[in-house]
């Protein structure tokens, strides 16, 4: 048995799925989160952060921006440097690419729509952060978010897949990545990627709400994943 | 002193927006349209102390646009 773990949750005005995070986290992995408040100065210790799903701040400006100017971003960026994993789902994805943590960037949806449904995503790399997954295995996350169109240059896209860094991808439930199967436009059928140095992943769909009986239960596989990690 | 900040997206950039609107438009039987850039803009209103520019183009470089995906065009404007 390992020493217990700190787990954190930064939370801006606006941020919404907060609590579910807490709870997904308590339930699957018996911590209480730490719930730190955006105007935090200084994280003492975590061994991990996630940044939650929402509308930081309305939404104002681009999704995501204004959230990266809070104090404890600063916190964020200096910790993911030290190797400390970070989690960004939603809003907390559209926040890393903001603050460079991430490439590319979430444009609105290229079919206008705010989509709320159940997704079939391919795990296309496997590293620390999905472990518990196959390679290539197909799994089931809800989606709900209007700007989760990813975008990247060509040039960044193909680092992007040398280094594999893509993590997710929209795919049929038979494991099909095409257009038909692609919820928001996003290059490639991306839904989550991370960093170079792989430390820092940022996903779309929601983990936090595919952890109980009543839907996918795929959620609980991603936490114990990252708990593993740690 | 203001200075005007222009926001666009740069070439290429899918704007579904803007892709809405030329659609109405051609829709209320203008034809003849083509495209349509939906931008945005700041002014940002300072005193006449000295010149702001430098400080300007880093807002607008960090802040309100976001370089992966956007450009911005400052103007003086007295």
């Amino acid at each position: 048995m390992k020493e217990k773990k700190i787990i954190s949750i930064i939370i801006f005005p606006g941020s919404n799925c907060d609590r579910d995070l807490s709870v997904a986290i308590e339930k699957n992995l018996g911590i209480k989160p730490n719930l730190i408040w955006h105007q935090t100065r200084n994280i003492k210790k975590t061994d991990l952060i996630f940044l939650p799903g929402g509308f930081s701040y309305g939404d104002y400006l681009r999704a995501g921006i204004i959230a990266t100017k809070s104090p404890a971003i600063s916190e964020v960026v200096r910790l993911s440097k030290k190797g400390i994993p970070i989690v960004g789902i939603c809003n907390g994805f559209q926040i890393l690419t903001e603050c460079n943590l991430l490439e590319g960037a979430l444009l609105k949806n290229s079919n206008q729509l705010f989509k709320c449904e159940d997704v079939f995503l391919k795990v296309v790399n496997k590293n620390k952060f999905t472990s518990g997954f196959k390679k290539d295995e197909v799994i089931s996350f809800p989606i709900a978010h209007s700007q989760g169109n990813f975008f990247v240059n060509d040039q960044k896209l193909k680092e992007l897949e040398d280094n594999e860094q893509i993590i997710f991808k929209y795919t049929s439930k038979e494991g099909l990545i095409d257009k038909s199967f692609n919820p928001n436009g996003s290059k490639n059928n991306i839904a989550g990627i991370i960093n170079k140095k792989k430390n820092v992943l940022g996903l779309m769909p929601h983990p936090e709400r595919a952890t109980d009986s009543f839907s996918s239960e795929d959620g609980k596989i991603f936490f114990k994943s990252i708990y593993e990690m740690l | 002193m203001i200075f005007r900040v222009y926001i666009n997206f740069k070439p290429g950039i899918l704007d579904p927006e803007a892709e809405a609107i030329m659609q109405t438009i051609k829709n209320m039987g203008n034809k003849s349209i083509e495209k349509i850039i939906k931008g945005k803009f700041f002014d940002i209103h300072v005193d006449d102390k000295k010149d702001y520019f430098n400080e300007i183009e880093k807002i607008s470089e960090n802040l309100l646009s976001n370089p992966v995906i956007e450009n911005f065009k400052i103007i003086k404007k007295n």
